[in-house]
């Protein structure tokens, strides 16, 4: 290469170098970064570059290897020009057909990517949405450019910045020398040389670059977001006899963080132009690059670079042909975090050991070898090139007044898209986490984003409306930092975030102040009792002491920085904490002594779910009906109408495959054995155990005779009171009688199931309302010593639209009550349904089933990911369709699905605004669709009417399904208290109401919810009255629920088999479902109850050891029923 | 006035509301010392370089929003600073410094004793018996006073220790004894435990156990509930104790 001379002679190079571009008519990229290396982009470049040698095609079309894209979750990817087609996921078998359909000018469908979202395929790069959203500046340089090749930089606009300063220096000493370019030459000498003593800073031009770089408002992108123009000011003033220092901060430790390791390999020779700008600008005579030996590519891109740039005599002395010197030197780290502080960097350049020094004194003011030194991050120096290209203003208008520019996150953790970003400042979180990233990538809701690595904080779900700039982090608890950027979701435990943080600062904190290594060692010691279970509010208390301290008393930014984890964890995250310290609960099912086996901590009854999983698989039937029917008073109506909290949990279910089909085998259990194994088991059980009887049995009133207040008079009935059972309706059962239609639940199933409890010594007294028959003072008047409330939520919520008192618009629960109960068929014709929740469905399929019903048509104001009915289950799998959904995860998806199948039609995005009506008839409604619009609290789109869409449909029956809420006025009048909604007000831990003596639980408690949370909530609430009646205090503290009983494991050749795919219960044929009630699934055979039953991992075997071995649920019997 | 100050480079601050001029280029515990305004210390030694490593003797300055502790050992006087040398943060600070050095070195008479001046009188974590905080005394006196440079700080975080290089003998150390003569840990290292007869200072061998006695408790050296110095259990912890 021959040596460039003058700035005339770089632009002519440049100039020729663009003249003289690549006239091939297609160009390949393939990102050649470490990410993409990694899933196999070397290997994918070898068999491009075959098969254009193989067909001789080198001619036509050019194969490039560039600097990172920053997508990297969809590496290896072919980037196809001009068309700019984005070939997702590449193998080598597919390089053929891309090739040839390219030269065709055709794309290969089946490659391209698709839109998670919207199935669309994306045809074009940018119109892929991560890449649609961001504003690739600097990465944008680098996946054009082949980072090994000087001359790639050079014609793509590189070195022309320092051209620019170079020239206006030349300009300067010309004015200066010729009054004419109004410079004021006569006031000085010039030098033999014709070179004059600088007016401002070292050389002619550097007030100009100093400037420049002042007004583009460029903060340092390290973290601490000082203005590099202030800084590079400062070092231009500070005197330097024994010369002045760079330094390029390539140390770049944050864990899940590394913009800086793609900007060195994609694009090194940035960073080279801007400290040879920042030399310019500051008088500087030496460069350091100090880079971490664990970026090999990194440091091989850099030299590489280094020695091009010396070669064409871009670096060295007097480069080219100025009086201006430079080089940079590498220097590599050996890896220590705290060396990306700069003192500690210092020492490290050195040659000492890492460790941070007290400032003052300023690494400005004494810095390497005690120089004025000047540090700034890989992306701070890689901004400095742009800036001066598209000019201090331009750059100056992109983000926010004082935070300028753009900033790279690296995005990573439970989110769809992780890769690199770029994005102007001042966006906001929300924006990178939903728009370009895609959003969740499972079925959990996004939690908190964690930004800044490990001296960073937590920002929750309920900021992300927070612009991204340096003051606002830093308000909101966390900092910018480098620009980590972690997504978590609901199966993130923040307390155990906290702890990995602290692990991670207790190992890299550099030990020399006693607070920051003793504190964050101890910090870890107490977080780590914490999700032990071993927690206690002292704990908390001792912790954010501790966590204050060691961010005042420690030297360095990694100290003051480092009890952020635990700060902003607690900060935004206490009561996760308390759930630990207090119920002894992980809700995120991570701290695995919290959870011990998920399925039995997920179920709100504490079902052993291992455990007759395990006993079914070794066809111990009998056994296993005893621990179901042992937590649960209803197994066979659970068997078919649980939510199966069990199952969403599973960990075979959260690891990728399909969970364990907990409920099909409760199912299969429950319709085999006989309920009499249980009394017989009891009745043994009880009298080996001698139970001594409650010390007063005064007699219990329970209103309401639903699953909760069934479930209450069960479990005092067993602990000795005399219970007497009230209801508004002929027959108990509640909302399992009224509203769960008979092709779920069979009548006779659940008649027989309450009869089980009632058969215990429980007065009946059907047909008595609280407030119309009885009081709360009278019920404690005719001596009963508690009271507990149950009445559900039975009254709907109304659409607030003038007619529907009409005939033919009814509200859900109306409707089934009308049916279930009385056998009335309230709805014909045409039949629309408003709502999206369980009721609407149930509602939808029940009139479906109707004599005089022509057609069901479901309305629903969001898209169908965000039905209620859809609540819990597996975003990712909605879209690709509904069948893998069932496998993952439970009932609602395949009940909608049935609805489908049946022929319910369903239209989202639509709300009611009219209802027609002739003749005091309803005749039909009119809609108006919906668009999506912002995130709301619940985490969905909010819908947004469009104007002009509205539309009319005409309609025979209207109903209504909306929710639900309690008819809680007559328990408001009796001076219980009642919130906004309706709901009873209780002590979550007790379910004391706000009256002694009284207890409630259920849907009256929670709102509309699911059956085995009312029938926990009995439970609860009976053992609170048993400790009220006795005169203990109510409250107890928590326990931690591990499976304590040995099962014996699987035996070998029939290995738990978790890779079996799931077997689903068969349902009948939707033909043979029309116009009856006959239950739709069928129970799982014997065969595949017990495969189905090795599907489980045995979570339970952490816990048990055969010695530990208790008594099992009932003596000696073993073997099938 | 002050002209001549500027001119041979003298500094006025103010520390706890009392003007003071130093030298250019003393500490703010020098200045403090100074004034005499007592400052606990413990990796600071006259005659080796300030380290900052204890952060024993953190100090207030700045104000309002801005107010921040620096380690008054390490911190430069500068113009016009306004320093606090007991504010409450730094009080706090303090007394959180000595549980936690308490938690790791009970045994300490040195420790024990600013933890008793300071009205420290638990310790919440969980007891460790180390012998080094790592206060670093010993390898500045062997490098800057012994001029053999024999011990050094290795490792980092949690695993940091002193020693020779890959624990051999060194060439370099003269068996002076230095490092040991400076050592606030073990200078009185309390041995009551292995050896009753080997204590040092037999405080605990010749009293009878001072939660017995409470009055006089301050002056004693294990006034801790529960001792832990001895491990003289005491009839009841203290409630809300975590273990």
């Amino acid at each position: 290469m021959p040596r460039l001379n003058s700035t005339r002679q770089l632009r002519h190079l440049r100039n020729m170098l663009q003249s003289d571009r690549d006239r091939r008519s297609l160009h390949l990229t393939i990102c050649a970064g470490t990410a993409c290396r990694a899933s196999g982009s070397a290997i994918l470049l070898q068999a491009v570059q075959g098969y254009l040698l193989q067909h001789g095609l080198v001619d036509r079309i050019a194969l490039h290897a560039t600097g990172c894209h920053g997508f990297c979750e969809m590496g290896p990817f072919l980037l196809v020009e001009p068309q700019q087609t984005f070939y997702a996921q590449v193998r080598t078998e597919h390089v053929a057909e891309i090739i040839e359909a390219a030269l065709a000018g055709e794309f290969v469908e089946h490659l391209l990517y698709r839109d998670p979202h919207t199935g669309r395929i994306c045809y074009h790069r940018d119109e892929i949405p991560f890449f649609k959203h961001q504003q690739r500046t600097i990465l944008g340089m680098s996946q054009q450019i082949d980072p090994s090749r000087i001359h790639d930089y050079i014609q793509h606009g590189g070195y022309a910045g320092l051209e620019q300063a170079l020239d206006r220096g030349g300009d300067q000493r010309r004015a200066a020398r010729d009054p004419q370019f109004g410079g004021n030459g006569s006031s000085q000498s010039a030098d033999s040389a014709g070179r004059l003593p600088y007016p401002e800073g070292p050389y002619a031009g550097s007030a100009w670059v100093v400037d420049q770089v002042t007004q583009s408002g460029l903060r340092g992108r390290g973290g601490g977001g000082f203005p590099t123009g202030r800084k590079w000011e400062m070092l231009a003033r500070q005197p330097g006899p024994r010369g002045k220092l760079l330094v390029c901060n390539a140390d770049e430790g944050d864990p899940g963080a590394y913009m800086d390791r793609s900007i060195l390999e994609g694009n090194p020779h940035c960073i080279l132009e801007g400290m040879l700008l920042g030399a310019y600008a500051t008088g500087a005579t030496e460069g350091i690059v100090y880079v971490r030996s664990e970026y090999p590519l990194a440091i091989q891109h850099l030299n590489i670079a280094l020695h091009q740039a010396r070669e064409l005599g871009l670096l060295g002395k007097n480069l080219l042909g100025t009086d201006f010197s430079f080089d940079i030197q590498l220097v590599r780290g050996a890896g220590a975090f705290v060396c990306c502080e700069e003192t500690a960097l210092i020492h490290s350049v050195e040659g000492r050991m890492g460790e941070p020094r007290q400032r003052p004194p300023f690494p400005i003011q004494k810095g390497i070898d005690g120089k004025p030194t000047v540090i700034n991050n890989v992306e701070t120096w890689a901004n400095i090139p742009v800036i001066l290209q598209q000019g201090a203003e331009a750059f100056a208008a992109i983000g926010t007044p004082d935070n300028s520019g753009t900033k790279i996150f690296s995005l990573v953790g439970k989110i769809k898209n992780t890769g690199l970003v770029e994005v102007p400042m001042g966006i906001t979180i929300g924006q990178i986490v939903h728009d370009i990233g895609g959003g969740p990538v499972g079925k959990a809701k996004i939690k908190a984003v964690q930004t800044g690595g490990p001296s960073g904080g937590c920002i929750p779900a309920d900021q992300f409306a927070l612009p991204i700039d340096y003051e606002t982090l830093a308000q909101a608890g966390s900092i910018m930092g480098s620009g980590g950027m972690i997504v978590m979701d609901e199966t993130t435990c923040m307390v155990d975030v906290a702890k990995y943080f602290m692990n991670f600062l207790r190992e890299e904190s550099c030990g020399k102040c006693f607070t920051c290594r003793k504190g964050t060692q101890r910090m870890y010691e107490i977080l780590d009792e914490i999700t032990q279970g071993r927690g206690t509010p002292e704990h908390l208390t001792l912790l954010e002491e501790l966590a204050l301290v060691v961010r005042d008393t420690t030297m360095c930014g990694l100290g003051q920085t480092a009890a952020n984890p635990v700060l902003s964890t607690l900060r935004h995250f206490r009561d996760e904490y308390q759930r630990h310290v207090v119920d002894k609960r992980c809700d995120a099912y991570v701290c695995g002594d919290l959870v011990g086996a998920a399925c039995q901590s997920a179920c709100p009854l504490e079902t052993e779910a291992w455990r007759y999983v395990a006993l079914v698989e070794k066809g111990r039937y009998d056994e296993a009906y005893c621990v179901i029917r042992q937590a649960n008073p209803l197994p066979s109506i659970c068997a078919r109408v649980c939510d199966r909290p069990c199952e969403q949990h599973c960990q075979l279910g959260t690891t990728g495959a399909q969970s364990v089909g907990i409920r099909a085998i409760k199912r299969f259990v429950t319709d085999r054995v006989a309920p009499e194994v249980w009394q017989d088991e009891r009745a043994r059980g009880a009298a080996a155990r001698g139970r001594e009887g409650p010390a007063a049995s005064r007699p219990v009133a329970i209103v309401g005779a639903g699953p909760a207040g069934l479930s209450a008079a069960h479990e005092l009935t067993q602990l000795g009171y005399p219970v007497t059972l009230f209801d508004t309706e002929a027959e108990p059962g509640g909302m399992l009688l009224s509203c769960i239609p008979a092709y779920r639940l069979p009548r006779d199933v659940l008649r027989r199931e309450i009869a089980t409890v009632l058969q215990d010594g429980v007065t009946l007294r059907c047909g008595a309302q609280l407030g119309r028959d009885m009081t709360l003072d009278g019920l404690f008047a005719d001596g009963f010593g508690a009271v507990f409330l149950g009445i559900g939520a039975a009254k709907s919520w109304q659409l607030d639209l003038a007619g529907e008192e009409l005939s033919g618009v009814y509200s859900s629960m109306e409707f089934l009550k009308a049916f279930n109960l009385r056998g009335e068929e309230w709805a014909g014709g045409a039949v629309g349904i408003i709502g999206g929740g369980n009721s609407a469905i149930d509602a939808a399929r029940v009139a479906l089933r109707q004599r005089q019903v022509q057609g069901v048509r479901l309305l629903y104001r969001r898209t169908t990911r965000d039905m209620p009915a859809f609540a819990e289950e597996v975003e990712a799998a909605l879209e690709e369709g509904i069948e893998l959904e069932t496998l993952v995860s439970p009932v609602k998806i395949r009940y909608i699905e049935a609805a489908l199948r049946e022929g319910v039609q369903v239209e989202t995005m639509v709300s009611p605004v009219r209802i027609h009506a002739r003749d005091g008839r309803l005749v039909g409604i009119e809609c108006v669709r919906n668009r999506l619009g912002q995130m709301d609290a619940s985490g969905r789109r909010r819908p947004v009417p469009i104007a002009g869409s509205e539309f009319t449909l005409p309609l025979n029956t209207l109903i209504v399904a909306i929710g639900e809420r309690p008819d809680s006025q007559p328990l408001a009048e009796m001076g219980l208290e009642i919130d906004r909604s309706g709901r009873l007000v209780v002590d979550p831990r007790t379910l004391a109401a706000s009256r002694p003596g009284v207890f409630g639980g259920g849907d009256l408690v929670t709102g509309p919810n699911t059956v085995i949370d009312a029938l926990a909530a009995g439970r609860r609430a009976a053992r609170s009255i048993d400790r009220y009646l006795r005169g203990l205090p109510l409250e107890q503290p928590a326990e931690i629920r591990l499976p304590r009983v040995f099962v014996e494991p699987a035996s070998g050749e029939t290995e738990a088999d978790g890779e079996q795919p799931r077997i689903e219960p068969a349902t009948i044929p939707a033909p043979s479902r029309q116009k009856n009630f006959v239950e739709v699934e069928l129970a799982l055979s014997a065969e595949q109850a017990r495969a189905e039953a090795r599907r489980c991992l045995r979570c339970d075997l952490r816990f048990t050891r055969p010695a530990q071995e208790g008594a099992p649920c009932h003596a000696g019997k073993s073997g099938s029923a | 006035m002050s002209r001549w100050k500027e001119w041979i480079g003298m500094i006025n601050l103010a520390i706890n509301g009392f003007a003071v001029t130093v030298e250019d280029g003393s500490t703010l515990l020098e200045a403090a010392q100074f004034l005499g305004f007592p400052i606990p210390t413990l990796c600071h030694l006259e005659g080796l370089s300030p380290y900052g490593a204890c952060r024993l003797c953190v100090v207030q300055i700045g104000q309002g929003d801005r107010a921040r502790l620096v380690s008054s050992c390490t911190y430069p006087a500068q113009e016009g600073l306004r320093v606090w040398t007991a504010s409450n943060r730094v009080l706090r600070a303090r007394r959180m410094v000595l549980e936690l050095l308490l938690g790791s070195c009970p045994q300490s008479k040195t420790i024990q004793d600013l933890a008793s001046a300071h009205g420290v009188r638990q310790q919440r974590f969980r007891q460790e018996q180390e012998d080094c905080i790592l206060c670093g005394r010993c390898v500045r006196m062997c490098r800057e006073q012994m001029v053999a440079g024999a011990i050094a700080f290795r490792g980092r975080g949690a695993t940091r220790s002193i020693g020779t290089p890959f624990d051999r003998n060194s060439e370099q150390c003269r068996l002076c004894g230095g490092c040991l003569y400076v050592c606030p840990a073990c200078e009185l290292r309390c041995t009551y435990t292995d050896a009753p007869e080997r204590a040092v200072c037999g405080g605990c061998a010749n009293l009878a156990p001072p939660c017995a006695e409470q009055e006089g408790f301050d002056h004693m050296m294990c006034y801790m509930n529960p001792c832990v110095a001895c491990e003289i259990p005491t009839p009841e912890p203290q409630p809300g104790v975590p273990s």
